[in-house]
C-alpha cells in the first residue's frame, strides 16, 4: 500500500502510550500509525483492551502520548500549549461517550452550550443549539435535564452539542453501548446524517460491527497494536488510501 | 457561570445548607461580638457628646465615684480665667433600693450643688427631666429628689412617690432621661444631703463638674487648670483598703498607742484630726504597711487630673482597642471552624463532580474555567453567609438590647455589616481554593474514567 494522503485528516505516527498504575505500567498502544481520511466515517475495532479508546482519547487531546505524535489536518498536536489544546477541544473536536456524559444539573439546551458557558453564550449561538435539538428530533425537550431524557435522547443531546461547535472531528466512543438495537441504530443514522450536512469527519469506536457500511473505513487494533488479522480497507471511489505501518 | 454555580449547589440542597449554616453562625458570632465595642463606643460617644463640660478629679481614678479631692480647691478652680461655674459633685454607690440589693445595673446618689448647678447653661440631667421639675434652691437640705426613668420603672415609682434608698426615704420631684446607659444610673439630690447620708468627708468632694466661658480652648483650659495645681500634693487614687490604711498615717495599732498615750496624758486631738484629713498636703508619702505610689510619681504630675468628653473618647479608644483584640481572637476560632467546613464541603463535593468536570475540560473548558466555576460555588456561599450571618447578628442584637435594655448597649455599625459580608465572601472564596486547585491535577480523560 502506498502512503499517499491526499485527503488525510488525521495521521498518527508511531503513538505509544503507557498508563501508570503504581509500579505496574499498561502498554496502551504500542508504535501505532495510521491515518484517517477526512469528512468520512470510520471505525476503530478491536476487541476490550486493545487500545481503542486511547487513541481515540489520544486524537482529541484528551491525553498525551508517551511516544509519537498525532497530526490533526498537518499540525501536531503536541506542539499545541495548554490554552491551546482547550481551543482545540472546544471548537474542532465533538465529543459522544458511551454513557452520554452529559451534566446533569442543566438542561438540554444547556448542556448543547456548555462548552461556552466560561465565555458567555450569544444569541446566535443559543438559536443555533435550539435547531440542533430541533434536527436530532428534540425540538420539545430543549427544557428537560439528562434525567427526564431516554438513553437515546440523551445521546443525541450529546451528539448535538458535539455539533454546535461545526468541528472537524466528531470522536465518538461506543455511542450506542448503553443503548437497545433499534435507539442504537437510530443514533448512528443521526449521527451519519448530520456528519454529511456539516462534512465532518467522524471516528467511531465500537465493539458493534452491525453499523459498518461498505463506504467506512476501518482500523483493526489489538493488544495495542495493529491487528495482524488482514483488515478490511475500503476505499471512498479511490481518492484516498489508508496507510497502515508494515504494509507497503 | 453564576447560574450553573447556583443551581450546583441547589442540588445538593442539604450540604450547602449545612455548610452555609456553619457560615451564617459564624459571622453572626463575629457581628455580635464585635457589636459589644461597637456599642461601647457609641454609648460613650453619645453620652460625651452631650457633656460640654470638663471634669477635674484625683489622678489615677477611673470615674468621679473613686476619686476624692479637697472641697476648698473649687474657688480656687472658679479663679481661673476660662472657667465659668464649678459645681462640685459627690458621688456614692446605691446598695439598696425598696429593701433589695442593688448589683446590675449599679446606681449611685448624686450629690450636686444646687446653685452653681442651676446656673450651667448646659444641665445634662436638668435638661433632660421630662416628668415633674429639676431640683431647685427650695430643695436644698431636703430630701427630695430626682431620678431616671429606668429606676422609676424598675421599682414602679413616678413624680410624687417616696423611694427608699440605703434606708433613707427620699421623695421622687422629677423624673429625666437621658438616653445613656452611663447616665441614667443616678439619684440626684442636694450635695450636703449626700454629704450627710454617706457619711462623707466634709471636706471632700468627688470631683468638679466646670463649665467654661467658651474663651479659651479646652486643651489650653485644661493645662492651665493642672498647672495651678501642679505645686500640691495629694495623693493618686488608691483601692479603698489601702486608702483606709493610709488614712491613719501610719499603722492601727500604733494610732491605738498615740490614744492612749494622749488619754493618759489628758490630750485628744491630735490623732483624731490625723485621721480625717488623709489627702491635704503635708503627707510625705511614707511608705505604709500596705505601700502606696511614691513620693516621685506625686511631685512629677498635677494633684488634679481635667478630662474632657475628647479624653474620655480617648481613653476609651484605646480601651476597645484592646477589647477588639480579644473579641478578634474569639471570633477567629468560629471563623476557622467556618472556613474548615466550607473547604471540606467543597472538597466533597468537586471530588463528587470529578467526571463532570472531565466533561467540561473534554468540551473545552479550561482548568482557569474550571476553578472559576468552584470558587463561583464557594463564594456564592461566602456572599449569602456574611448576609445572613448580619442578618442574624441584627436580630441578636435587637433581642439583647431590648431584654437588657438598662444594662447592655450593643450596636453594629453598617461598616461592621459591610466588614461581615466581605470577610465572609473573601472565605468562601479561600475555602474553595483548594477543592478548586485540586481538579486540576487531572488530565480530563483520567477524571472522566473515573466515572
Amino acid at each position: 500500500m502506498s502512503s499517499e494522503s491526499c485527503r488525510c485528516m488525521i495521521e498518527v505516527r508511531n503513538v505509544t502510550k503507557i498508563h501508570q498504575s503504581g509500579e505496574t505500567e499498561v502498554h496502551a498502544l504500542r508504535g501505532v500509525s495510521c491515518q484517517f481520511p477526512g469528512q468520512t466515517f470510520s471505525f476503530i475495532l478491536g476487541p476490550s483492551g486493545s487500545g481503542k479508546s486511547t487513541l481515540l482519547y489520544l486524537m482529541g487531546a484528551l491525553d498525551e502520548p508517551s511516544a509519537g505524535e498525532i497530526f490533526v489536518q498537518n499540525r501536531s498536536l503536541s506542539t499545541l500549549n495548554k490554552n491551546e489544546r482547550d481551543t482545540y477541544r472546544r471548537e474542532k473536536v465533538g465529543f459522544v461517550f458511551q454513557n452520554f456524559n452529559l451534566l446533569k444539573n442543566l438542561n438540554a439546551l444547556e448542556n448543547v452550550l456548555a462548552p461556552y458557558l466560561p465565555q458567555g453564550v450569544s444569541t446566535e449561538q443559543k438559536k443555533r443549539a435550539e435547531a440542533l435539538l430541533k434536527q436530532v428530533g428534540l425540538g420539545q425537550r430543549i427544557t428537560h435535564r439528562p434525567s427526564q431524557l431516554s438513553g437515546g435522547e440523551q445521546q443525541r443531546v450529546a451528539i448535538a452539542r458535539a455539533l454546535l461547535k461545526r468541528p472537524l472531528l466528531i470522536l465518538a466512543d461506543e455511542p450506542t453501548g448503553e443503548l437497545d438495537t433499534q435507539t442504537g441504530e437510530e443514533i448512528f443514522n443521526c449521527l451519519r446524517e448530520v456528519s454529511e450536512q456539516y462534512k465532518t469527519t467522524v471516528v467511531i469506536v465500537t465493539h458493534d460491527e452491525r453499523y459498518i457500511r461498505d463506504t467506512d473505513y476501518i482500523l483493526r487494533l489489538r493488544d495495542g497494536k495493529i491487528g495482524d488479522v488482514p483488515f478490511i480497507v475500503k476505499t471512498l471511489d479511490g481518492l484516498a488510501e489508508l496507510n497502515v505501518a508494515g504494509w507497503g | 457561570m453564576f447560574k450553573f454555580a447556583l443551581r450546583n449547589l441547589l442540588s445538593r440542597s442539604l450540604r450547602s445548607f449545612l455548610c452555609l449554616m456553619g457560615l451564617t453562625i459564624a459571622i453572626a458570632g463575629m457581628v455580635g461580638l464585635f457589636s459589644i465595642a461597637g456599642g461601647l463606643e457609641e454609648t460613650v460617644s453619645q453620652t460625651f457628646g452631650k457633656i460640654t463640660g470638663i471634669v477635674a478629679m484625683q489622678p489615677g481614678a477611673p470615674i468621679p465615684l473613686f476619686s476624692r479631692i479637697p472641697r476648698l480647691w473649687g474657688e480656687e478652680i472658679s479663679q481661673i480665667p476660662g472657667v465659668a461655674i464649678v459645681n462640685p459633685e459627690i458621688w456614692s454607690r446605691v446598695n439598696i433600693i425598696e429593701g433589695k440589693p442593688v448589683i446590675s445595673p449599679p446606681r449611685f446618689l448624686l450629690g450636686t450643688d444646687l446653685p452653681s448647678r442651676l446656673a450651667l447653661k448646659k444641665g445634662i440631667y436638668r435638661d433632660a427631666v421630662y416628668a415633674g421639675r429639676f431640683l431647685s434652691l427650695e430643695d436644698q437640705g431636703t430630701l427630695n429628689t430626682v431620678v431616671s426613668r429606668q429606676i422609676a420603672e424598675q421599682h414602679h415609682k413616678q413624680v410624687g412617690d417616696t423611694i427608699d434608698v440605703n434606708g433613707q426615704e427620699m421623695t421622687i420631684v422629677g423624673l429625666y432621661e437621658c438616653g445613656s446607659i452611663l447616665l441614667d444610673i443616678a439619684i440626684i439630690l442636694d450635695i450636703e444631703v449626700v454629704r450627710d447620708v454617706t457619711r462623707f468627708d466634709p471636706d471632700s468632694v468627688s470631683c468638679f463638674y466646670i463649665e467654661q466661658t467658651g474663651d479659651v480652648k479646652n486643651e489650653v483650659l485644661v493645662s492651665q487648670i493642672k498647672d495651678h495645681f501642679r505645686d500640691r500634693e495629694l495623693a493618686s487614687w488608691q483601692p479603698a483598703s489601702l486608702a483606709l490604711a493610709n488614712a491613719s498615717q501610719s499603722n492601727i495599732l500604733k494610732d491605738l498607742v498615740n490614744v492612749i498615750d494622749q488619754t493618759l496624758k489628758g490630750t485628744t486631738d491630735a490623732p483624731a484630726k490625723a485621721k480625717r484629713k488623709p489627702d491635704i498636703k503635708k503627707q510625705k508619702n511614707k511608705p505604709s504597711a500596705a505601700g502606696t505610689l511614691t513620693e516621685k510619681t506625686v511631685q512629677a504630675q498635677s494633684a488634679l487630673e481635667v478630662r474632657s468628653a475628647a479624653d474620655w473618647g480617648d481613653r476609651l479608644e484605646t480601651f476597645t482597642a484592646d477589647l477588639d483584640i480579644f473579641l478578634g481572637l474569639m471570633t477567629g476560632i468560629g471563623v476557622l471552624i467556618a472556613m474548615l467546613s466550607i473547604i471540606n464541603t467543597m472538597l466533597m463535593s468537586v471530588m463528587e463532580r470529578i467526571v463532570d468536570f472531565g466533561i467540561l475540560k473534554a468540551n473545552g473548558w479550561s482548568n482557569r474555567d474550571v476553578m472559576l466555576l468552584i470558587t463561583a460555588e464557594s463564594s456564592l456561599l461566602g456572599v449569602l453567609g456574611g448576609i445572613l450571618g448580619g442578618m442574624l447578628g441584627l436580630v441578636a442584637i435587637f433581642i439583647v438590647n431590648w431584654k437588657f435594655a438598662s444594662q447592655v448597649h450593643l450596636y453594629a455599625s453598617p461598616g461592621l455589616l459591610l466588614f461581615g459580608v466581605v470577610f465572609s465572601t473573601f472565605l468562601g472564596i479561600t475555602g474553595g481554593l483548594y477543592p478548586a486547585w485540586w481538579t486540576t491535577r487531572m488530565t480530563p480523560i483520567d477524571a472522566i474514567r473515573r466515572g
